[in-house]
């Protein structure tokens, strides 16, 4: 029994410790083209390493290779490695002519095959990340020109080329590239302590506008760890949850940016058949797959509220998962939500009657159902339980449950799970909607089928010029009488594009108007050609 | 005598002194059986679902209205730590049963002979030689998590101790000369465990019980605080306190400091009541 005790004042000792260490606080001396970063949350450290054919940072700049083309927050496509291309006018062809004048950070130059190679064995690899389904091979026409194959038209080929990094042909082994990177981005690595740090240097071959900071020191800090380390001053940028926005730290500034990570809820939308889906995960749901429980939901749950609370206040209201800053932003989609009288009324209509618990029931079938989230999730977990408590003020019950991802698989196309999804790329709409897709992976999780919406996916791939294919996108949310938004089947019960919060050193102007669309996956080195470090005199 | 005197003087005399100490001792087991029951009742009434977020309140100090502060969603921490020991409570009473009950079996079977022995002994050192904690995590999963997960990964981990006791003190009985006569007499082994080893045993396995509690409840937190069983948003002593070390760095030290406490006040009152209980039971002591 004293052993006991004096373990319990030992560990209440350490406790104490660690909060006097963490509020302590001292100035370490950086030189002012050094930058230290705690991004974990957004631009943590790559499972697989710095791999491109792996799955290193499609989504967000891959700093140590570079792409194709790159989209700017405007989405305009601009060259990169890529000087011009054009697509046949059958749209299974293209042809991408490249700079010339491109070294890896070895000194070999980088041309057309190494663009091919890339390419080649990504589809070879084929992540789960990067879908080059449409694409059939590539192949290097000379040493500038590179020609890619499709199977079928499609129209988001050209995203393609802005998210994978240039691998080197003779260099690329996959065992040890992603340790030991090779490419022509701005960075090279020189060192990686795993679960750690990485330290960057500048890459004197690089091609571009080079960043002003020779040296880029990640340190895989996440959440309070990063605001325990921005607050010690060991960082000029510490990205935070939204729940520590009102905290203040000495010479930081709290900067919140837009993203395109949407939040939103599946809500499977067939009923509980006994149907496995290919997966051998069950389908269908009885509760959700009710239209009226689906449309209450959307129309009845405050998302400005989700937003006020949980989240600090910071997010835009998602109703269809697109952002208004995407070019296929469809207005009309939008609804006015939180009105409980008129969810309630839908529900009623709809054969819900209220039971003596509180809650509905429609032929003794309970309006209640689960409520996935990751469990690692902070702002998810929040989220999930605000929803839920939501509902409740209409009679539906959600439990929310908490679980690994490898467990949630399970329930995923049978019970509600709170995704994270958004991207640059429109072919996100067509995994989330398309009834192909219905099961697998992450695609289309409520099992929605609908032959309206797949033609509107199917015209728009098939579009030969992209800028155009975005009305049809639009029109998968909503046509005017039909669509996935809340007006129309009301698929998913969309919440909220999330804010991404980071504690920024005063010293460091990291160039706002200019920061790239931060989509699922993204991270906020999108523009670090342009971050400064303010002269203090 | 007097050192003797001073070393088994109860600690609580001030309290009681007019009484003898057999009804001082269990004038103590009964008050904190008391509390403890009433922890668990309370906390059986408390419905998860009334613990609901307020955001305008969240990370506030402790006060009247929230004697342990609230947590970053402006949940009562009060009220989620209540729930919360009551569940510790009774996942380490299950545990602690069932822990018994598997004891008590492996002990008289050990008795039914040299192979049966063997296997005991066998089956006690390949789980002593196992961390605890990792056989927990182990059978917790494997049985898909939850409450369930838990309380079975706690209650199979916990009897060896007592199994050991159990096995050492039966086997000391064994050799006595009452139960060599009965031998001789005819009885059967079951007639000689029922008749001779159970009265025996009994203060042995009621202590034994009570003192698998502390230990099942800490490893209850323990599990819940690495984040095993439960979902995060559920109020156990284990996840409250995981969750409240994400927000040590803003200076909201109740979040930390009164679930612990609440928990290490369980574990002492525990501990009181078994060393009471020795008191009472242990012979050596009894007449004090």
């Amino acid at each position: 029994m004293n052993k006991k005790i004096l373990v319990c004042i030992v560990g209440i000792i350490t406790i104490i410790g660690i909060v006097a260490v963490i509020l302590g606080g001292n100035e370490v001396k950086r030189s002012p083209d050094e930058l230290v970063v705690a991004v974990g949350t957004h631009g943590g450290e790559p499972e697989t390493g710095f791999d491109p054919i792996l799955g290193w940072n499609y989504y967000g700049e891959p700093l140590i290779q570079s792409t194709l083309f790159k989209r700017d927050n405007q989405m305009n496509l601009n060259n990169d490695l890529a000087t011009d291309y054009t697509i046949n006018t059958d749209g299974l062809t293209y042809q991408v002519t490249i700079r010339d004048d491109v070294k890896f950070s070895d000194n070999s130059s980088l041309t057309a095959k190494d663009v091919a190679f890339t390419y080649n064995k990504l589809k070879e690899v084929g992540t789960s990340d990067m879908d080059l389904n449409s694409m059939n091979s590539s192949k290097a026409i000379n040493d500038s020109v590179i020609e890619f194959k499709l199977n079928n038209p499609d129209s988001t080929f050209i995203n393609k080329l802005c998210y994978i990094g240039i691998v080197p042909e003779t260099k690329y082994n996959n065992q040890t590239y992603g340790k030991e990177p090779i490419g022509s981005g701005p960075y090279k690595l020189v060192q990686w302590d795993k679960g750690q740090q990485a330290i960057f240097k500048l890459n004197d071959n690089y091609y571009n506008k080079k960043p002003e900071f020779k040296k880029l020191t990640m340190i895989f800090l996440k959440d309070d760890a990063a605001f325990a380390s921005a607050k010690k001053g060991e960082v000029d940028i510490a990205e935070v949850p939204l729940s520590f926005t009102k905290e203040e730290v000495n010479n930081m500034t709290m900067t919140i940016l837009h993203s395109i990570d949407t939040r939103g809820i599946s809500l499977p939308y067939i009923p509980d058949n006994g149907t496995k889906t290919s997966e051998g995960h069950p389908l269908g749901n009885n509760v959700t797959s009710d239209i009226a429980i689906r449309k209450a939901l959307n129309y009845g749950i405050s998302r400005q509220a989700l937003i006020d609370g949980p989240l600090n206040g910071h997010g835009l209201k998602s109703f269809d998962g697109v952002p208004s800053t995407l070019p296929w932003y469809n207005p009309d989609a939008t609804v006015e939500d939180g009105k409980i009288d008129e969810a309630k009324q839908i529900l009623e209509d709809g054969g819900w009657k209220a039971g003596s618990d509180g809650i509905r029931e429609k032929n003794g079938l309970k309006a209640s159902f689960e409520l996935y989230y990751p469990s690692n999730d902070q702002d998810r977990q929040t989220l999930a339980v605000s929803v839920s408590e939501e509902a409740k003020k209409l009679g539906v019950e959600i439990k929310p449950v908490g679980k690994s991802w490898d467990d949630i698989e399970n329930f995923k196309n049978s019970q509600t799970v709170l995704w994270g999804f958004g991207g640059v790329d429109p072919t996100v709409i067509s995994k989330l909607y398309s009834s192909k897709l219905i099961g697998h992976i992450y695609d289309n999780p409520s099992g929605y089928n609908n032959s309206r919406v797949d033609n509107y996916i199917q015209s728009a791939i098939n579009n030969l010029d992209i800028n155009k294919s975005y009305d049809d996108w639009r029109k998968v949310s909503w046509d005017g009488s039909a669509g996935i938004s809340p007006k129309g089947d009301a698929v998913w019960l969309w919440l909220v594009a999330m804010d991404y919060s980071y504690f920024v050193d005063n010293s460091l102007n990291i160039s706002i108007e200019t920061v790239t669309l931060q989509p699922h996956g993204g991270d906020i080195f999108g523009n670090i050609y342009d971050w400064k470090r303010l002269r203090q005199s | 005598m007097s050192f003797d005197k001073e070393r088994f003087k109860s600690p609580y005399s001030f309290l009681f002194g007019s009484m003898n100490l057999r009804t001082k001792t269990l004038l103590i087991i009964s008050l904190v059986g008391l509390i403890l029951f009433a922890i668990v009742v309370n906390s059986l009434f408390i419905n998860v679902d009334n613990i609901t977020t307020n955001f305008s309140i969240k990370n506030s100090q402790p006060s009247l209205q929230h004697p342990f502060g609230t947590d970053w969603m402006g949940r009562d921490m009060f009220i989620r730590t209540m729930k919360g020991l009551g569940l510790s409570v009774i996942i380490g009473a299950m545990a602690s049963i069932l822990s018994t009950m598997i004891a008590i079996f492996l002990a008289l079977s050990s008795t039914l002979g040299k192979y049966f022995d063997h296997c005991v002994s066998g089956v006690t050192n390949l789980f002593l030689s196992i961390p605890h904690i990792l056989l927990i995590i182990l059978i917790s999963i494997s049985l898909g998590g939850g409450i369930i997960g838990v309380v079975v990964g706690v209650s199979l981990t916990h009897w060896i101790p007592l199994t050991r006791v159990l096995r050492a003190e039966i086997k000391q009985i064994n050799t006595s000369t009452y139960v060599k006569l009965s031998k001789n007499f005819g009885r059967t082994k079951w007639w000689i465990a029922k008749n001779h080893l159970l009265p025996l045993l009994i203060p042995q396995i009621v202590l034994g019980t009570i003192l698998i509690f502390p230990h099942a409840i800490m490893h209850e937190a323990s599990v819940t605080f690495l984040g095993f069983g439960l979902s995060p948003h559920e109020p156990a002593i284990g996840i409250i306190l995981s969750e409240s070390m994400k927000y040590l760095s803003n200076g909201a030290w109740w979040l930390a400091f009164f679930p612990g406490l609440s928990l290490l006040i369980i574990v002492l009152l525990f501990d009181l009541i078994g060393d009471n209980l020795q008191r009472l039971l242990d012979p050596t002591q009894a007449n004090e």
